[in-house]
């Protein structure tokens, strides 16, 4: 049976469209950061350890891993499976970057942020914490939109 | 709903494990777990020395510590102005010779991205980074 109460329920899980080109936007930014440097693990590697945050078998480790987590999670936003685990996830990814940027900033650390391989390799301090929080709030906002959609 | 998000989360986060271990392996002969330098890139002081004239010696600190202080004969070559310099470092280099890169000690960064850049842009041979840079070569005086 088709109430008026199962048909709000649909018409609230069915994001709205402008939410959907979020939704792209923010996933090919992931898979994209995300398979550049799954290409490049070595060099991804020196990257994370230019931070000098985490020791370097740390640092190799999070190479293998987190290019493969941005993917997982950027296809899981396309097609709104596990959405809210993606979103999570992104979230707490991009504010781990963020953090690191400036933290590596504050310590006077003059390094490549490696967040998109070879293509950020030059890019400034303020062109890559305004690219993190560009994202950040993209994600924020899809939160927000998704609050009353039903769990996939 | 929390429950639900975590579960999903888990899920993602095992899933991202799979190709991540696949690389691993795949990459295993092409990074070290121990050093950011594989162990075939980095010479000490003693073994440059065995070099001799052999050796080109790169100083890849900034301006300042190379105008305070190098080993006798180092070019400067940093990544501030490695436009500027690189041609002065290829007047210089010559086939056969081998290119020992130091910055300021064991944690710094530059003797390393000076190599990666020597190897890859400049595309030159026999490229090493020297083993706790200047603050080793000072120790072996």
């Amino acid at each position: 049976m088709s109430g008026p109460s199962t048909l709000n329920v649909q018409l609230s899980t069915r994001p709205q469209f402008p939410w959907r080109i979020v939704d792209v936007i923010v996933a090919g930014i992931f898979i994209y950061a995300g398979a550049i440097k799954a290409l490049d693990p070595v060099q991804f590697a020196s990257d994370i350890d230019n931070y000098k945050i985490v020791p370097w078998p740390v640092s190799v480790v999070l190479a293998f891993y987190l290019p493969w987590l941005e993917i997982f999670c950027g296809f899981a936003l396309v097609v709104r499976l596990l959405y809210r685990g993606a979103l999570s996830i992104s979230t707490a990814l991009i504010l781990v970057f963020t953090l690191a940027t400036v933290a590596a900033k504050v310590r006077g650390l003059d390094i490549t942020c490696g967040c998109f391989g070879h293509a950020s390799q030059h890019w400034s301090f303020p062109a890559h914490l305004a690219t993190n929080l560009g994202i950040l709030a993209a994600l924020l906002a899809l939160w927000v939109s998704n609050r009353s959609a039903k769990p996939l | 709903m929390t429950s639900s998000l975590v579960r999903q989360a888990l899920i993602l986060a095992a899933l991202a494990l799979l190709p991540g271990v696949g690389e691993a392996i795949y990459f295993r002969h092409k990074i070290s777990w121990q050093s950011p330098i594989p162990p075939s890139e980095l010479v000490t002081v003693a073994q440059a020395h065995v070099w001799g004239e052999n050796v080109i010696w790169v100083d890849a600190r900034p301006d300042e510590e190379f105008a305070r202080d190098h080993v006798p004969g180092a070019l400067s070559l940093n990544e501030d102005r490695w436009n500027e310099l690189l041609p002065q470092f290829l007047a210089v280099w010559s086939p056969g010779r081998k290119i020992v890169v130091y910055c300021s000690s064991l944690s710094c960064n530059a003797s390393r991205e000076i190599a990666v850049r020597l190897r890859k842009e400049a595309q030159l041979p026999d490229v090493f980074v020297l083993e706790g840079g200047w603050e080793a070569w000072l120790k072996s005086k």
